[in-house]
């Protein structure tokens, strides 16, 4: 595996048993995430991310399971290991931070025994003293008062809980950390700060951040890199630049135009059509046809690879991988908004 | 299973993820698809609630199922379950009249008849004791009828049965194995009944007899009867009383809302049964008063959960959103309010029921409740407190007996509850 | 000193003094939510006070005169009905009910020695004291370990034994488990005592200064004494403990599972702290906060089992007291007993809401 990828996704599924059936939140999903790098996961509720967020911990809910797939991280396939090493793993290289801070503390526990819990379950040998230094240390980094550290979460503000989270994740010596919607329970300035903080420990840590979002701005605001995911599967990914200046899947095209333009000078607003499938029964072939605006005859019978269309730029799409394609791009070339 | 897939995911609407909504499906085919959802709770549902009909059966016809009428003496006092009875019998010429013990009466001065009895044997004091009993009865009857027997004794069974024979004695009273060992040597005799009036029952009484005689398992069918009705009744009543209490202050609100549930608070606290031991104290033993005691008992649990509904539906968004289009407050209550309760109601029902039959055998225990000669299984346990060192099964089957009739109640609870709160599903 | 004295000072003193410093250090909050829950107290007793005056005044008939039987001529029932009062209007009779309650005049028995009550109930309330502590401490231990220990084998093998002992724990009757052990382990292996408190013989050695004989016999170094009094309370205890256990293993269990739902336990999981700890430390001890307040109303139960209990196994305390004193018609006992486990429930209630605001960081800050 080459040194600059810190996580090599491959061929991962994600299968939660229903009521109905099985079903697949995340369907033969290959990722790789960059040392030192800021990756946005993007895609509408209900397509996946979350799932493989979490799967990346290998912690899934109850019902879910995972039936195939390696996850290369640092040089080992997570897939292989006992349960027992996997916690080792978490919370100590790999940190997660949640989308609702508030219940994601233990409200009868107060902040600083979050901290001093969570290095004396990695470094059992820790003294007291010795961790309560370092928490201390940690949260003053993060702009996080010492004082405040012995009060329960409900007695803090949703920013500063969110700080907290941060916190938590980086306890350890933590190489990755995923943050699932983070900003999504916070306004609009909170977000904006909380972004900056990532940014900056991404340069000081040098920390890889793997941010998973259905807000298109804040992606473009952090993000090095981006994924697109649709209905469990990926559909592209790219530097930020590439994907925003030239989206090459059709959904990432929809997507960019629905984003209101904040001049509002655009006239109507652009709305895709259809709705996200189900995942129980998904369409065939491509998942993406039934709303694509380029469908073609393919499109319905067979699912496109996932592949580079322009050097480290990957789409699935048929669009680039038939002789037909260059016909269909000259034709009708859509402009972002 | 195949077919009703496919029919689901018609019914799917379009923008459905992978948690796929039941809803649409029809009660029915939904309670039998959830067998294999649910596991081992449909078990507890439908196990539970096969027990509670099979016991409302049989508290509705209680006769199908019972050898004997709950009251009647039908046997020796202290049988073991199984016990051979090897009951004393009237055996006769097989041309005389009588049939059975008071069949032997006669009118005051007239001439007593005489029995044959073997020496030594316990017949003569059974004899005895069972004419006493029945001479006591029909004393007072108009007819003025007495039964005192005069008793001869025979040092052999031959010499016993050959009185009867030739005519010395009117009937003798016999071991009944012991007559059927000899039987095919006296043509000429029969066997009437046993001198308790019932036909002899060699096999013995299933779960055994109390301390007068009386077959517990008769008594133990027969007191489903009362157990049910208690049970029910009182349960019936706390609903009616507590629901629309529940659902009223719920809506109301204020002061109403807060003086009613401080007096429903203060109820609850209080322990059940002393409550109930009270009222009854008060009304007096009969099975109406009882049902008054245990009802009022739960109407605050109807009360606290309807209302906590109430109360929380009533913050949903979508109430808001009715009231905004100008459905009026009882169309609400009917509408979207009182379907989300009923559930819960339920389940507190299957509970209540469970309850009020302990409560209710409690009290009968401590004699305060029911009448003393009603069949009623806290009752017998009461009685066979008394006994314990000699004989077990008297209280061992009606005791038995309350706890399986509460237990397919609460599991029906249990598992209803464990299917219906949302909250404990997996996610 | 009379014992109904000295455990009053047992329980208060420390009790006081917790609330003194619970108040002191508080914050705003948390001393106007424990001044609300004694405030509303006293309405609880008030209004269970009010239900029993009256409960006992719509008797059919004349209580003395069913009290004397047939001994009472009419000079005496009259004299008695003069002395207790009766003839006086309702309101009267109801203050009058009120101001005895307050300042725990009891009155005498109507039957049987016009004993004062408040001198069987010192004798009495102690022998309840002395079984239903150690029953609720075992009911707690088996109920809250046995719900954890379900929750965190959901849907496995142990998780349904456990729901079917305290379904089926729930569903015996009380009486019916205490007649079982008795039959079981007094009569047919005979190795404890089946009535009573103490052997009768070893008891009048026993000198009393609480009433409750196990703490008086440590107290006086009578070790006879201690031994058979324990003898004696093992099968009631049990018969009462199990029966209580199997509510709250059903209440911690239900908890604990909702508990484990939440969001927090995710995000621990996530840092990767172990599964046990997550489940018998956060988990529970979130799960106890409602619980807790759930304990605190199954007082009821407690109570009305330890009437049964008493009943079964001649266990001299409150219930057994009300039992023979209803059958033996003793109106005057019966009010005084009903009242004072009206003042015990809402007492308590009051101890399990204050303990509640200690636990709950929320209420406290």
């Amino acid at each position: 595996m080459p040194d600059d990828i810190l996580y090599s996704i491959r061929n991962l599924t994600v299968e939660y048993k229903t009521r109905g059936g099985a079903v697949r939140a995340v369907d033969n999903v290959s990722l790789d995430i960059r040392r030192g790098e800021i990756l946005g996961l993007v895609g509408e509720s209900g397509c996946g991310k979350s799932t493989l967020g979490k799967a990346l911990m290998r912690l899934h809910d109850g019902p879910a399971s995972i039936p195939g797939g390696e996850l290369w991280f640092d040089g080992r396939n997570l897939m292989d290991l006992p349960l027992r090493e996997m916690t080792d793993i978490r919370g100590a290289e790999i940190g997660m931070v949640f989308q609702d801070p508030m219940t994601s503390l233990n409200p009868v526990q107060r902040i600083l025994d979050h901290l001093t819990e969570t290095i004396h379950t990695h470094e059992p040998e820790t003294s007291d003293k010795a961790a309560r230094a370092r928490a201390e240390e940690l949260a003053e980094r993060l702009g996080i008062r010492r004082e405040r550290l012995k009060e329960y979460p409900h007695q803090m503000s949703g920013g500063m809980r969110q700080r907290v989270m941060i916190s938590l994740a980086l306890a350890l010596r933590t190489k990755l950390v995923i943050a699932d919607e983070p900003t999504t329970s916070l306004d609009v300035i909170v977000e904006a700060k909380f972004l900056d903080l990532l940014k900056e420990l991404q340069k000081e840590f040098g920390l890889t951040i793997l941010l998973i979002t259905h807000n298109i701005g804040v992606v473009a605001e952090a993000a090095d890199r981006v994924a697109v995911m649709y209905a469990a599967k990926m559909a592209e990914v790219g530097t930020a630049q590439d994907v925003f200046i030239d989206p090459k899947h059709p959904y990432t095209q929809g997507l960019l135009k629905s984003v209101p333009n904040i001049k509002l000078d655009g006239g109507d607003l652009y709305k895709m059509g259809g709705q996200p499938p189900s995942l129980l029964h998904p369409p065939s072939g491509c998942r993406f046809h039934p709303r694509c605006p380029f469908v073609m005859d393919v499109c319905r019978n067979e699912e496109p690879a996932f592949e580079p269309v322009a050097g480290d730029h990957l789409a699935s799409c048929w669009i680039y991988q038939t002789p037909v394609a260059n016909k269909v791009i000259g034709e009708q070339e859509v402009h972002n908004g | 299973m195949a077919k009703s897939k496919e029919q689901l995911s018609e019914t799917i609407l379009e923008g459905a993820t992978w948690e796929v909504e039941l809803k649409q499906v029809g009660f029915v085919r939904r309670l039998f698809m959830a067998r294999r959802w649910y596991g081992a709770d449909w078990w507890f549902v439908a196990i539970s609630a096969v027990g509670v009909v099979a016991f409302i059966i049989v508290a509705i016809f209680p006769g199908w199922f019972a050898p004997f009428s709950p009251d009647a003496l039908v046997g020796p006092s202290f049988l073991a379950p199984g016990e051979h009875v090897d009951p004393p019998i009237l055996v006769v010429p097989v041309s005389s009249a009588v049939q059975k013990l008071q069949d032997l009466a006669v009118p005051e001065g007239a001439d007593s008849p005489t029995v044959a009895v073997l020496e030594g044997a316990p017949t003569g004091g059974a004899l005895n004791e069972q004419a006493q009993k029945i001479d006591e009865v029909i004393k007072d009857q108009p007819k003025g009828l007495r039964l005192r027997p005069i008793i001869d004794r025979y040092p052999t069974l031959s010499g016993t049965l050959q009185a009867v024979i030739n005519g010395t004695d009117k009937v003798a009273v016999v071991q009944m194995m012991e007559f059927h060992a000899v039987k095919a040597q006296y043509p000429t005799l029969r066997e009437a009944t046993t001198i308790t009036g019932v036909t002899s029952t060699a096999g013995g009484f299933i779960l055994g007899t109390n301390d007068i005689g009386q077959d517990v398992l008769s008594r133990l069918l027969w007191g489903t009867r009362i157990a049910l009705i208690i049970g029910f009744s009182s349960s019936i009543v706390s609903l009616i009383i507590g629901v629309p209490l529940g659902l009223l202050a719920g809506f109301v609100g204020g002061t109403f809302d807060r003086l009613l549930s401080l007096l429903m608070d203060s109820l609850y606290a209080f322990p059940g049964l002393i409550l109930a031991i009270a009222i009854t104290a008060v009304l007096g033993p009969s099975i109406l008063n009882i049902i008054i005691a245990i009802s009022v008992l739960y109407i605050p649990t109807y009360y606290r959960i309807v209302r906590g509904q109430t109360l929380s539906v009533k913050e949903e968004v979508y109430i808001e959103a009715a009231k905004s289009i100008g459905a009026r407050s009882l169309e609400i209550l009917q509408r979207y309010i009182f379907p989300n309760v009923i559930p819960s109601v339920a389940i507190i029902f299957s509970v209540n029921v469970a309850d009020a039959i302990l409560t209710g055998a409690g009290l009968s225990f401590l004699g305060l409740g029911l009448p003393p000669t009603l069949a009623d299984w806290g009752i017998d346990v009461a009685r066979g407190q008394r006994f314990i060192q000699t004989a077990w099964w008297m209280i061992t089957f009606p005791g038995l007996a309350i706890m399986l009739i509460v237990l397919a109640f609460t599991l029906m609870g249990e598992g209803l509850t464990e299917i219906f709160n949302p909250k404990l599903r997996d996610r | 000193m009379s014992p109904i004295a000295i455990i009053a000072l047992i329980i208060g003193v420390p009790s006081i003094l917790l609330l003194a410093y619970v108040f002191a250090r508080g914050s705003a909050g948390l001393r106007r939510y424990i001044l609300t829950r004694i405030v509303l107290t006293l309405p609880m007793i008030f209004i269970l006070a009010t239900m029993v005056f009256f409960i006992l005044r719509i008797l059919p008939g004349d209580p003395v005169t069913s009290a004397l039987g047939p001994k009472g001529t009419p000079e005496m029932i009259a004299h008695i009905r003069a002395t207790l009062g009766l003839n006086d209007p309702l309101i009267v009779q109801y203050g009058r009910f009120l101001w005895n309650m307050v300042t725990l005049h009891f009155g005498n028995s109507l039957v049987g020695g016009h004993r004062p009550i408040i001198d069987e109930m010192s004798e009495r309330f102690p022998a309840t004291l002395e079984l239903i502590i150690p029953a609720s401490i075992l009911a707690l231990l088996i109920g809250i370990y046995g719900g954890a220990l379900a929750a965190s084998k959901r849907k496995k093998a142990l998780d349904y034994s456990l729901r079917i002992y305290s379904v089926v724990i729930y569903s015996l009757p009380i009486f019916w488990f205490g007649l079982l052990l008795q039959l079981f382990f007094g009569v047919r292996l005979g190795w404890l005592p089946i009535s009573g408190r103490i052997d009768s013989i070893i008891g009048t050695s026993l000198r009393t200064i609480t009433n409750i004989y196990s703490l008086d016999a440590l107290l006086t170094g009578n070790w006879p004494a201690f031994f058979s009094v324990l003898q004696h309370l093992v099968l009631p205890t049990i018969t009462l403990g199990l029966i209580l256990s199997g509510v709250f293993l059903r209440l911690t269990r239900i908890n604990v599972i909702e508990t484990m739902q939440a969001d927090y336990i995710g995000a621990g999981r996530a840092r990767g702290i172990r599964e046990r700890i997550l489940i018998y430390r956060h988990a529970l001890k979130n799960a106890m906060i409602p619980v807790i307040t759930l304990i605190g109303l199954q007082v009821a139960i407690l109570l009305a089992g330890a009437v049964l209990t008493e009943t079964v196994f001649s266990w001299p305390g409150m219930g057994s007291y009300l039992v023979e004193r209803i059958s033996a018609r003793d109106y005057t006992a019966v009010q005084s007993v009903i009242t004072v486990f009206a003042m015990l429930v809402a007492l308590i209630s009051l101890a399990v809401d204050v303990i509640y605001s200690l636990v709950d960081p929320r209420v406290r800050y």
